[in-house]
């Protein structure tokens, strides 16, 4: 009860004519964010941070949260119309949307992108506004022992991405644990696999890598074997822009599992959606009637990552408001906004501060509502750019591509790097190596790296510590659960099919 | 000869004038650009905003300043492009620590501070050491000697080998005679996390985060490493109160211009800074950051910067950094 009458409270000013202003000006600039890719919510947060200096406080946060999950609902535009991972945790959002789209189904694709990130946007406050302490108490007891199991865990889903052939995943997956590798070691202050250039002293950009080996390599890809003209089938009629009963449906329990997975992964410090778009995308096909068809344009496939994506962001603000730790980089801006009005975030910021704490969950209520009111009727118009011909089609990908990754850092050296990562991408489709098991390895590989090492450091070398302790043990036996499921999987292949022969 | 000396004397004298009148009258005639080594979200990207915002407050910026993040190398690109823009009169970079031991740790890294312009030093951030407040230490001695009585068992948590954190470790292992590891971990919210979770027993904070963890009740500040004690912890004595005495190790942070800026531009900026550090936005800024206020310019600045490259390089000798020239 008292919860409801913060956060009617809440909802007092959150409805204030200023507050609601500054509220739709950070989600409308998030959704701009989110569809360039390269430009991420931290950029921008970042950008806006010095003009908030002469903002009342609970506007400020509002529109700096804002702009933080509005960003996170056009990240899949990108993904799903020119498989450009518009942000990290788009990519996976690119394996079942662009092929949605190919299939000329982007208008639902794009449809239930939206629909997913309103539906876990919302969970995600609903969970911040009722768990945010006991959970980021829970969050605590991961240490470095407990990340190294869940990374993990993350990476066992490697055997859900595969393909056809495991090997090939699996080499895919090395290539990418190398290339995390790249750049400064952090524990021992060396430099690794530089070879003397000082852009890889901070290591390969994961949006670089995304976009080369997604992007480009499918448009090099596509060029040797065009013939020009329009590429894509886009169907006429509104209602073949929108995803429809059948397509939501098949999408509950991305619904349900993208929210709680992003939601928990979010409040750990360090982890981030990538992973929990990863991780959902895993378990959405584990438990799939049909897991051969992932990959191939199914819904789910695309609502389970979105999904975990947009919830993961009411589990990061649970650290930064409950306990004044920021997990991310756009968390510690938001940190930074709250120290510079005076707010002082700790583990008291909601207890002094509930006006702001209660504005801020109550504008994240309405925000939600605001993005899919903005972002729904941009999908018929965004599905109309597939009827553009190859030969526009093409250098537009491209076109976005180098943008995309040049904003990222403002360097050169990274538009070289993608061109190559291109060519990569486009050997491991003419070879039929996946290219998402490489970014999954990279994505892990440097966290995972970080966690043994950290782990042994703590123990002095006894590797007991990594699966002595009760929560890591449970997430490692989970591990090899989804290692050797394949392999009962297959049993029952061969039993089905052994059965229609006897028929 | 001595007239003509005169007369030429003179006419240098006259010129000198002419150049430097229109000179001393410099304003930056474009926007403004404040470079960041390292990305959105860091610590001095975060300074830079702060600073862009309060000079846009006080509307002591006359032209609009833009915050460029040039990162890469650990911040070597940022100090090579600032090197190459010589005499550039609209941009500036923010200094902090690693542009003091980069150029003795990385070989690649071939510009100094002192190649560089300063131009004012703004700000230093404290720090103190604490605990997790269910463990038994009081004081930094009671913290030692578990170190001593427990070989190798306890834990920091901290950034990399050259950063502040782990060659305070090394000060503070080297004045007291007790070791403990050090476990790097990439975020500040890791390192923290880490502290309340258990999962370590020491993490050096700053005050601002330090205050309202104790206040919490969930931590406690075994000592202040600074040598005087900071205002608003006004109990917590020093590590040299406490019989250690090590130097202080704080994170200075300020503004610095390409090589060869021209004497009017450099005492445009300086006369710029001075205006800032004397409103009261900026005092509230400095107060409510619990930051001490380190504000240094001319040849004060100067001699800081060559002391502080010396000061940071015994640091990193006595840390067992690998220093390359």
């Amino acid at each position: 009860m008292e919860i409801l009458a913060n956060l009617m409270h809440g909802f007092a000013v959150a409805l204030e004519p200023m507050n609601l202003l500054w509220c739709f000006i950070g989600v409308f600039f998030g959704t701009v964010v989110g569809i360039l890719p390269g430009l991420g919510p931290s950029a921008t947060v970042a950008l806006l941070l010095p003009l908030t200096m002469q903002m009342n406080p609970t506007g400020g946060i509002i529109m700096l949260a804002g702009i933080y999950y509005g960003a996170k609902y056009g990240g899949s535009t990108t993904s799903i119309l020119l498989n450009v991972p518009g942000e990290s945790a788009s990519v996976v959002t690119c394996l079942d949307g662009f092929e949605m789209a190919k299939n000329g189904r982007a208008g639902p694709a794009l449809g239930i992108a939206a629909i997913s990130s309103f539906v876990a946007g919302t969970v995600g406050v609903v969970l911040l506004m009722l768990v945010a302490p006991p959970v980021a108490e829970f969050a605590l007891r991961f240490g470095p022992p407990e990340y190294f199991a869940l990374m993990a865990l993350g990476l066992s889903m490697v055997v859900l991405l595969a393909g056809k052939s495991m090997i090939k995943a699996l080499i895919s997956m090395f290539v990418g644990l190398w290339l995390a590798t790249i750049g400064i070691d952090m524990f021992t202050d060396g430099e690794r696999y530089t070879f003397d250039y000082i852009e890889l002293m901070d290591g390969v950009n994961f949006v670089v890598v995304a976009i080369g080996t997604f992007a480009i390599g499918e448009v090099l890809a596509n060029l040797v074997s065009t013939t020009g003209g329009q590429m894509f089938e886009v169907p006429k009629g509104l209602r073949n822009l929108m995803p429809n009963w059948q397509d939501l449906k098949d999408s509950r329990f991305a619904f349900v599992n993208g929210s709680l997975i992003g939601f928990f992964v979010g409040v750990l410090p360090g982890a981030g959606s990538t992973i929990a778009s990863f991780v959902s995308y895993g378990v959405e096909k584990a438990v799939s009637k049909h897991p051969e068809k992932f990959g191939t344009g199914v819904i789910e496939g695309v609502a389970a990552p979105e999904a975990a994506n947009n919830s993961e962001t009411g589990g990061a603000l649970v650290p930064l408001l409950t306990l004044g730790i920021p997990g991310s980089a756009t968390t510690a801006i938001l940190l930074a906004a709250l120290i510079i009005w005076g707010m002082r975030p700790g583990p008291l910021l909601i207890q002094d501060h509930p006006e702001m704490f209660w504005g801020l969950v109550a504008s994240m209520y309405i925000g939600n509502v605001m993005l899919l009111v903005l972002n729904l009727p941009l999908v018929p118009v965004f599905a109309q750019i597939l009827r553009l011909p190859a030969y526009v089609l093409y250098p537009l990908i491209l076109g976005v591509s180098m943008i995309g990754v040049y904003s990222v850092d403002q360097r050169l050296f990274d538009c070289w790097l993608v061109g190559f990562l291109g060519l990569l991408g486009y050997l491991m489709r003419k070879i039929e190596y996946p290219p998402a098991p490489l970014i999954l390895g990279l994505v892990l590989g440097d966290l995972m790296e970080n966690a043994v090492r950290q782990s042994l450091m703590m123990s002095k070398g006894d590797v007991s510590i990594l699966y002595s302790r009760p929560l890591a043990a449970v997430m490692l036996v989970l591990t090899v659960l989804v290692l050797i499921g394949p392999m009962f999987r297959r049993v029952d292949i061969w039993r089905l099919r052994a059965a229609e022969q006897d028929v | 000869m001595q007239r003509q000396y005169a007369v030429a004397f003179g006419a240098v004298l006259t010129a000198a004038c002419l150049i430097a009148a229109p000179a001393q009258a410099f304003t930056p005639d474009r926007t403004i650009e404040f470079m960041v080594h390292s990305g959105p979200g860091a610590g001095n990207d975060i300074f830079a905003r702060a600073v862009q915002g309060l000079l846009e407050k006080t509307k002591l910026a006359p032209q609009s300043i833009q915050v460029v993040n040039k990162t890469g190398g650990g911040g070597l690109v940022a100090m090579s492009y600032l090197n190459e823009k010589k005499s550039e009169s609209n941009l500036l970079a923010v200094f902090t620590s690693v542009w003091f031991v980069n150029p003795q740790i990385r070989k690649k890294a071939k510009v100094t501070m002192q190649d560089l312009t300063p131009i004012a030093r703004l700000i230093l951030e404290p720090s103190v050491m604490t605990v997790r407040a269910d463990k038994p230490w009081k004081t930094a001695k009671d913290f030692f000697d578990a170190a001593k009585a427990n070989p190798g068992k306890l834990k920091q948590s901290g950034g990399s080998l050259s950063g502040r954190d782990n060659t305070t470790r090394h000060l503070l292992m080297k004045a007291s005679g007790a070791e403990w590891q050090f476990i790097s971990m990439k975020s500040g919210g890791e390192r923290v996390a880490a502290l309340l979770g258990g999962h370590v027993d020491m993490y050096i904070m700053e005050p601002a985060e330090a205050i309202e963890q104790i206040r919490a009740g969930k931590v406690r500040v075994l000592a202040t490493l600074m040598k005087k004690r900071i205002p608003s912890l006004p109990n917590v004595p020093t590590i040299t109160e406490q019989g250690y005495d090590i130097p202080e190790v704080p994170q200075a942070r300020g503004f610095v211009g390409p090589p060869g800026m021209t004497p009017d531009v450099k005492s445009y900026y300086v006369g710029l800074f001075t205006k800032l550090h004397a409103s009261p936005e900026w005092k509230g800024f400095v107060k409510e950051n619990l930051y001490e206020d380190g504000f240094l310019t001319g040849q004060e600045l100067d001699k800081f910067v060559n002391e502080y490259t010396q000061q940071m390089r015994s640091i990193l000798k006595e840390a067992g950094i690998k220093l390359v020239r």
